[in-house]
């Protein structure tokens, strides 16, 4: 039970200060890179009309998230961030699945990937809304309904990055100490396999769905 | 004190393993009772399929049980934890364990009680859809256990991490605020999802095809529901992991300490309130569900106002922790 919050860190003195690197969740991230490359060769190599099952599998992914992507914004702008929707959704769904394999953790265990991912989000919505509104318009919102709420409107949008990157990081990481727990207290027999197929695809699956959705809804509430 | 560190950290142990258990048997018992009592509204509307309902009654209602079960874990461990080594400070934690997993099993037991409730008067209503009712409560009452893991997540924390070089004071009050924090957010969040997930089952077997739109609102919702849970971890993982400097004043302690408490209380009734919202936009969208877009986006405006309670209450915990 030791093991719980330790991890491995790369420190490199640079100019004055330390750079740390947690190197676990970058062999992770690169892992799930990896398969994501091979999943995207397999799905368009020998694209055909009359398509082979692996672009079946693909068509359907990129339509579905295409198609959640065009309900909460439009056409246009669909276009523009539905493949940013895709590749969010594969990421993390991916991450979040990589720890039911033994000796692999998921990346967003790690409280650095979901935060750099929800601000990623939280950079590109803003983006959004000032270059679709103009950034008069956009300033002026944080002014509403009056002048002296300026401050506190702005603590509740960077509130919303913390809310979407510890939702995930929460439940992934409360998933894998429970499974930790548990096989402590049974000697890893008969229970964690469920608690696995549980907490890691299931609860790992809504978890990316739901962070991918909040995306696309910060970027539609910001633009209209 | 005149209790030697030992016998202290055993009484907090088994004061905080009692807490724990005791309070987190409230929440998941009320919510299958409800699923229970819908299930037989269910039946007595359609009896010739109560088999399926029945079914669908026992699935919903062992996974409202897991907020308990989650409790059961942490009151266990800390009733049959090692304490050779043990100092004062270990006994703040333990109770402080105690206290978070039981009072944030109490929000997610309830909550996930509806949607199995729904989910069963929706299959005697609309028997075709039941397997499609079956995956939306199990995802609506497996999303409502978040605020739960999150309380589980701050115990196992708060019993198995490693406080020792802290000093006594004011470490003790950061780390009972920290139980607290999360504890009692963890209600109102808790209970919120499960009125979005329990409307949504209600709302597709109302209206089978907008299942699409019903499932992604709700889960929208839920989300934004949960953010006051999210505030409470974040107080308690600040004041878990920030040195404080020792201070034998009164004042010290007390600051951290209203930090949870403040945060806590703070988030229950934002989560309740932003539950209300999802319900009402998850029950509208499957009435209506051209308008789906428009529904959600009144639903997040709604709730970031009604949300905007919670954030004051993060604000003054922060000051709390950093200013005074």
């Amino acid at each position: 039970m030791g093991e719980l919050g330790q991890i491995h860190q790369l420190v490199i003195p640079f100019l004055g200060h330390t750079i740390r690197l947690n190197l676990e969740v970058i062999l992770m991230t690169w892992i799930v890179f990896v398969l994501l490359i091979i999943f995207g060769i397999a799905t368009s190599r020998r694209k055909a009309l009359l398509p082979r099952p692996m672009q079946v599998l693909g068509e359907l992914f990129v339509k579905q998230f295409y198609d959640l992507t065009e309900d909460a914004l439009d056409k246009e702008m669909a276009k523009k961030y539905g493949p940013l929707v895709c590749a969010l959704f594969m990421f993390l769904v991916l991450s979040n699945w990589l720890g039911i394999i033994p000796h692999l953790e998921e990346p967003t265990k790690d409280l650095n990937t979901p935060l750099s991912l929800g601000l990623m989000g939280f950079v590109i919505a803003h983006y959004a809304g000032i270059k679709s509104k103009g950034f008069k318009a956009y300033a002026k919102e944080y002014f509403e309904p009056m002048f002296f709420m300026m401050p506190l409107n702005v603590i509740g949008e960077l509130a919303k990055i913390v809310s979407i990157s510890f939702r995930l990081f929460g439940n992934i990481m409360g998933g894998s100490i429970i499974i930790l727990v548990v096989s402590y207290l049974t000697y890893s027999v008969i229970l964690p396999p469920f608690l696995n197929a549980f907490f890691g695809l299931f609860v790992g699956t809504i978890q990316a769905f739901v962070f991918t959705m909040l995306t696309v809804v910060y970027i539609s509430v910001q633009i209209k | 004190m005149d209790i030697d560190p030992s016998t202290f950290v055993h009484l907090a142990a088994y004061t905080g393993g009692g807490i724990a258990m005791g309070l987190g048997a409230i929440g998941a018992a009320i919510g299958e009772g409800y699923t229970a009592a819908e299930a037989n509204a269910a039946v007595s509307r359609n009896p010739e399929i109560s088999g399926d309902i029945f079914k669908n009654m026992l699935v919903g209602q062992a996974v409202a049980e897991s907020a308990s079960i989650f409790a059961l874990v942490v009151a266990i461990l800390l009733l049959f934890l090692d304490m050779s080594a043990a100092v004062y400070l270990k006994g703040a934690a333990l109770f402080g364990a105690g206290l978070c997993m039981g009072l944030g099993a109490i929000g997610s037991g309830v909550g996930s009680g509806f949607p199995g409730g729904q989910a069963c008067c929706g299959i005697s209503r609309q028997p075709a859809v039941a397997s499609q009712l079956t995956t939306n409560m199990l995802i609506g009452s497996a999303v409502c256990q978040t605020p739960a893991i999150f309380s589980m997540v701050v115990a196992l924390m708060l019993m198995f991490m490693d406080f020792g070089k802290m000093p006594l004071y004011p470490t003790w009050a950061a780390l009972v605020g920290a139980g607290l924090s999360t504890g009692l957010a963890a209600i109102g969040s808790g209970y919120g999802g499960g009125a979005a997930a329990g409307a949504s089952c209600e709302g597709i077997a109302r209206q089978p095809r907008s299942v699409g739109n019903v499932t992604t609102t709700m889960l929208v919702g839920q989300a934004v529901a949960q953010t006051p849970a999210i505030f409470g971890l974040l107080v308690s993982f600040i004041l878990m992991f920030k040195a404080f400097p020792e201070s034998q004043t009164l004042s010290a302690s007390m600051a951290l300490l209203s930090a949870g408490l403040c945060m806590g209380f703070g988030g229950i009734g934002p989560g309740i309130g932003n539950g209300m919202a999802a319900e009402g936009a998850v029950r509208w969208v499957a009435r209506n569900t051209a308008h789906a877009g428009e529904l959600m986006r009144i639903m997040l405006v709604g709730q970031a106002v009604s949300q905007s309670t919670a954030i004051y209450a993060m604000v003054v915990s922060l000051v709390l922790i950093f200013v005074l």
